[in-house]
């Protein structure tokens, strides 16, 4: 999966958890200044692993603060394994 | 929903056990089996300030055990006599905390006199409203509070204090204890009604903050000594609290996300109803 969908996936997940628009993201975003607390963040990553059809183990989610940091992570969960985006 | 007669059975035959070893492995005297002759009373403040801190969240005693009582009153008895119990060990970390503030030297009872007497003009408001739901508070609550005692004993032994480091041993083995109660409790909940249980879970695990926040002076500035010391944050609370609370409970972290995102649908189906109602 291209970078840039993939991206945009996380922000129609997050759109769609935090119920409103969400503005410009790149991947130095700060995923608790958003306004996404832990749980919308479990959310979120349950809504990706259901589209991509991967699973993201617990612990490695402990840790992430940037939604480069948790794109990276989806990406090498992906068959593929696509590049991180920028 | 009304607590089942199979319910009732199980939190009964759960206390029993838990109660049994309690008498058996794991009762202590604040006065006596604390090497008090070990204090080190040139150890720095924050060790104080942090037992202090410590002191002062458990000395809401009185809130939280009306508290919890006026949501599990009904419950069933296993939960009530729990509730009686497990007010009398907390009262022990509360006394010992105490104890050490004045043998270290570093507080005089008239000082934490005051202290208490502030700290009283403040109260502790229940945060969930229905038994189950401060069941499930209750486990993430007790573990933070086993992990954050766990670390306060290495810092206390850093420091040379066997005495606050057997403090902190103690509370630490009762608040595990207690934690492994609640996690029964909450696998008959799950039992007698998984979708409800997960959806109180996802309500808990969104709103959950600990019990001092609020009402302790000072909480804040506290806090930052606490983690500076021993190093707590939200990363170890979900690696060390969160996620195994939840394998032990066998639910997964997709099936909280899944009862949140039902939850928040319903509350937007309910608001686009009354919008158009």
């Amino acid at each position: 999966m291209a970078p840039d969908d993939l991206l945009n996936l996380f922000r129609a997940s997050v759109s769609e958890v935090v119920e409103r628009d969400v503005p410009e993201l790149s991947a130095d975003s700060n995923i608790a200044s958003m306004g996404i607390d832990s749980l919308q963040m479990l959310e979120i990553v349950g809504n990706l692993e259901r589209e991509l059809q991967i699973s993201v183990p617990d612990d490695e989610l402990v840790g992430i603060e940037t939604v480069g940091q948790l794109l990276s992570l989806v990406q090498k969960k992906l068959p593929s394994g696509e590049a991180a985006p920028s | 929903m009304p607590a089942t007669d199979r319910f009732r059975e199980e939190l009964l035959t759960t206390f029993r056990t838990f109660f049994a070893e309690a008498e058996s492995k794991r009762r202590w005297n604040p006065y006596t089996d604390i090497p008090w002759d070990a204090v080190n009373r040139e150890a720095p403040e924050s060790l104080a300030l942090c037992a202090e801190t410590f002191m002062a969240v458990e000395s809401f005693l009185p809130d939280y055990v009306s508290g919890a009582f006026s949501v599990i009153r009904e419950s069933s008895l296993g939960q009530r006599w729990f509730t009686a119990n497990w007010s009398y060990e907390e009262l022990k970390h509360s006394i010992v905390l105490h104890e050490y503030l004045v043998r270290s030297g570093k507080r005089s009872e008239e000082a934490l006199h005051d202290f208490h007497a502030q700290l009283m003009g403040r109260r502790w408001n229940v945060p969930f409203s229905t038994g189950r739901q401060m069941t499930l508070y209750a486990i993430f609550q007790e573990h933070a509070t086993f992990l954050i005692y766990v670390r306060q004993e290495q810092v206390a032994l850093a420091h040379g204090d066997r005495a606050l480091a057997a403090c902190y041993r103690f509370n630490a083995r009762d608040e595990c204890a207690h934690g492994r109660f609640y996690e029964a409790a909450a696998r008959a909940y799950l039992e007698e009604d998984r979708e409800g249980t997960l959806r109180d879970l996802a309500l808990v695990a969104k709103g959950f903050r600990m019990p001092g926040v609020g009402i302790v002076p000072d909480y804040d500035r506290r806090i930052v000594t606490m983690r500076e010391d021993a190093h707590i944050d939200r990363d170890l609370f979900l690696k060390k609290v969160f996620f195994p609370t939840l394998r032990r409970l066998n639910v997964t972290r997709q099936e909280i996300a899944a009862a949140s995102a039902a939850s928040r649908r319903e509350a937007q189906d309910a608001g686009g109803t009354a919008a158009t109602g």
